[in-house]
């Protein structure tokens, strides 16, 4: 019983939130509103996704935030260079890339993944601002910047091309991670890495394998900047998006300790985080006491957490 | 026996987890002074019960009584207070605190808020002294084999100062050598008036130890009573339930089919000195020595777990290198390791997919899995080694631990290699379950396999192999074949040279 309250407890808070708001507020229940919170998470439910998939095999990527800002320099440089299609895949293949090197960097070296995904935060956007001459690029194209607008915020069955792309990302990686081989091994390596080593799992190459992962969501989000805003900034996303995919997959029930957890959680973790502060606005709290709350509630999930596996334990 | 004299009783105990009733409404009393045993199969409730008396469990009902009081402990720490300490069967220590420091773990001196290092170093050696364990007691624990980890945390029991002692399986991962100063702990713990609880698989030692004995058999206690008069058939037929043949056979007569693993000179500085020997199709190889003398060491480097400086491993003749457990996989080996909580299992996930852990690949259709198919394989290859669980979804940490080390084996059957190495393969496993483990092995190696086992209990050694190697020092010191002379290879263990090695 107690284990059910902590596997499926957040499902009961998102329900509980998705009434309370349903009933106190006549807009929340609306298509708008529901395209409008999952247009604003769209990028948060990629980056939660690959953050799911690392926590599970035990590591931490706090490098997310700083890879898709260098990614969407790199789009909009590459489309300048190369054209459309060919910069799009360039700038999804430079957060691969960084995802590689940073993963090769902490394997070999067998630094903690929380510090060495820390400096390689500092590293990469320092990276940004070099590609970037310091401060802004922008699709030169003003066709190219037109085409890649309509696609990320053209609607498409009442949603904006962004939030269709998160939505096909976070459930193959979904898929992915549940019914593949790659998926077994990332949660066998997560839960004992010298286990997982000795049964003939290249346990560094899955851990390699996640950061990549980490790093093709983050190019991913890049190239929804670029086409968001036609530009690349060297403060497209700030940390505290990293910071927020791992609230939200720790809040989603993901054990911090690795081995056990699921996509779907890090993707609820996000839209509980969007209900509440869409629940604050339309309830009309003042947005300067939203971070407060939002941050104590998660402390809340959190400990609830550590309550319920104490008494199951 | 009078409520007084017992320095620990239970009434009526119940304990559920889930489905599984592990146990169900056991009643005894252990009198004060006494070496108490108590023996079962794997699953059968032994360990859980000892949990319930030291408060690392809570039972669903029952009344636990401590020197005259009832107690409902809430931790373990309550446990100490009131007086009971227990040496867990899966090791639990602090992996990055010192030997000492682990040690001394829940009875720090203190001078004010500080621990009291002097105070520290003469408790210190007072329980070397006790227990006539040499360990450095700077050494940090993460890095200490198996054997030493234990002596560890027996150690950390009897610092306690308790008056009852559970001991799940202290003797488990130790030497021959070791298990005497055990043993001569434990009597000396008894003589001063403590008590302790002994679990153990080891039914001989629990006969020469132990005054009273009581037998579990599926969470409900057979019987209870003086340890005088019983055998071990009479023990285990109460454990399993029926007569069961404990003898070993005789070992197989020499295999005599192609070289399957060639070792040479292998070398590695200050552990593995010129390490030489073959093992042939169908042959059992025994590796036997003092813990620490190489033998696992031996088997990591030819499986590529470790690395080596010099020599040259063949597999049917083929030059191989490993330089990782995947590629020695990927080469026909397969190993079962020593500690199945630190190399063996992924503890939070499900039998299923401990199974299965090293064979994803070939259950898979191009990479992709299909839950059920795995099911129903993992319940076969469960059922194929014996193991008592209720779905193979369950977590593993849920097992006990016999059956936790039957989820290794199921997994090298199922990968079916040309070489396998077990390494301690029956630690802590029950009578029976060996016996199986020791039957899979002998039909594994008639099918063609070659088989390195490695084990500290001589006599499972001498009783399962053909052939012997006692390993001394990282060197081959001698090589035995049935017959054995028992003594000619104990002297081995600790330098003796016995037959000249060829
Ligand atoms: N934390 C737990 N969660 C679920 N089931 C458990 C848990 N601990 C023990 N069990 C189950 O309870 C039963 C008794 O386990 P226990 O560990 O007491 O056996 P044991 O007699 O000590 O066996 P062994 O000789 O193998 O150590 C087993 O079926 C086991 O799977
Ligand atoms: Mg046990």
């Amino acid at each position: 019983m107690i284990e059910r309250i902590r596997n499926y407890g957040i499902v009961g808070v998102f329900g509980l939130l998705f009434v309370v708001l349903a009933f106190t507020s006549p807009s929340f229940l609306s298509l708008q509103n529901g395209a409008n919170i999952l247009d604003q998470s769209s990028v948060l439910l990629i980056l939660a996704a690959t953050t799911t998939v690392c926590i599970i095999a035990g590591i931490f990527d706090l490098s997310i935030a700083a890879v898709a800002t260098a990614s969407a320099i790199m789009t909009v440089n590459a489309i300048n260079a190369v054209g459309l299609v060919g910069g799009v895949i360039l700038g999804v293949l430079f957060g691969a890339l960084l995802g590689l090197i940073t993963g090769v960097a902490i394997t070999k070296t067998n630094v903690n993944s929380f510090i060495g995904t820390l400096a390689a935060s500092f590293t990469y956007r320092g990276l940004g601002l070099i590609l970037a001459a310091g401060g802004l690029v922008t699709i030169e194209n003003e066709q190219s910047a037109q085409t890649l607008r309509d696609v990320m915020e053209g609607k498409y069955l009442g949603l904006k091309g962004a939030v269709w792309i998160a939505i096909g990302f976070v459930i193959l990686v979904g898929v992915v991670l549940a019914y593949t081989v790659w998926g077994k091994k990332v949660y066998a390596v997560g839960g004992n890495w010298q286990a997982a080593r000795l049964a003939g799992i290249r346990s560094n190459r899955v851990l390699i394998s996640c950061y990549v992962l980490s790093g093709i969501g983050a190019g991913v989000a890049g190239v929804i900047y670029a086409g968001r805003y036609g530009t690349g900034a060297t403060n497209a996303y700030p940390d505290s998006y990293a910071f927020t995919a791992i609230a939200a997959t720790v809040v989603g029930g993901v054990s911090i300790f690795g081995g056990s957890g699921a996509v779907w959680r890090g993707t609820l973790g996000i839209l509980t985080f969007a209900l509440i502060g869409n629940g604050l606005n339309l309830l009309g709290v003042d947005t300067t006491y939203q971070q407060t709350i939002l941050g104590l509630l998660i402390f809340a999930a959190v400990a609830a957490d550590q309550v319920f596996r104490r008494k199951s334990a | 026996m009078s409520a007084s004299t017992a320095v620990v009783s239970v009434r009526d105990m119940v304990k559920t987890f889930g489905a599984t009733r592990a146990v169900r409404g056991v009643t005894l009393e252990i009198p004060r002074g006494s070496i108490f045993g108590l023996v079962g199969e794997n699953g059968a409730g032994k360990s859980t019960l000892a949990k319930l008396m030291a408060g690392i469990e809570s039972p669903d009902s029952g009344v636990l009584t401590i020197s005259g009081r009832e107690q409902s402990l809430r931790d373990p720490h309550e446990g100490i207070k009131a007086g009971v300490s227990m040496m867990a069967q899966e090791i639990m220590l602090v992996p990055d605190a010192t030997v000492e420091q682990n040690v001394l773990l829940g009875s720090m001196p203190r001078r004010g808020p500080f621990p009291n290092r002097k105070e520290m170093r003469r408790r210190y050696a007072e329980l070397v002294e006790f227990t006539e364990f040499d360990l450095d007691f700077k050494a940090k624990v993460g890095s200490l084999r198996v054997a030493d980890q234990q002596k560890v945390e027996i150690m950390r029991a009897l610092s306690q100062d308790a008056d009852m002692i559970i001991m799940d399986e202290p003797s488990a991962a130790l030497t021959t050598d070791e298990v005497e100063r055990l043993h001569h702990s434990i009597r000396e713990i008894a003589r001063r008036g403590s008590t302790v609880l002994l679990i153990s698989h080891f039914l001989e030692e629990v006969l020469a130890l132990t005054d009273h004995v009581a037998i579990m058999r599926d969470g409900d206690l057979v019987r209870v009573g003086p340890t005088s008069g019983e055998t071990v058939d009479s023990l285990v037929a109460s454990m399993v339930g029926r007569a069961l043949d404990t003898d070993y056979h005789e070992p197989k007569p020499q295999a005599d089919g192609p070289v399957r693993l060639s070792v040479s000179h292998l070398t590695r500085a200050g552990i593995l000195d010129d390490v030489s020997f073959d093992i042939r199709q169908g042959e059992i190889l025994g590796l036997a020595g003092l813990i620490g003398s190489g033998r696992s060491e031996i088997a990591r480097c030819i499986f590529g777990a470790d690395s080596f400086d010099s020599g040259e491993i063949h597999i049917d003749g083929e030059l191989v290198r490993p330089s990782s457990p995947h590629e020695a996989i990927a080469q026909g080996m397969f190993m079962v390791p020593e500690s199945r909580k630190e190399q063996g299992l992924v503890l939070g996930s499900s039998i299923s997919d401990n199974l299965l852990l090293a064979t994803h690949k070939k259950r898979s259709l191009g990479g992709w899995v299909s839950k059920r198919t795995q099911w129903a394989a993992a319940e076969k290859l469960a059922q194929s080694v014996d193991l008592r669980f209720n779905s193979v979804k369950q977590a593993v940490g849920s097992l006990s631990g016999g059956n936790q080390q039957k989820i290794l084996f199921g997994r090298a059957a199922e990968v079916n290699p040309r070489l396998l190495i077990v390494d301690e393969p029956t630690r802590g496993v029950d009578i029976a379950a060996k016996r199986a483990i020791h039957e899979t092995l002998e039909e594994m190696a008639a099918s063609g396999m070659a088989v390195l086992f490695i084990s500290s209990e001589l006599e499972e050694v001498l009783g399962v192999c053909s052939r012997v190697l006692v390993i001394h020092r990282g060197r081959v010191q001698a090589e035995f074949k049935a017959p054995y002379d028992e003594e000619k290879v104990i002297s081995a263990f600790f330098g003796q040279s016995g037959l000249p090695h060829d």
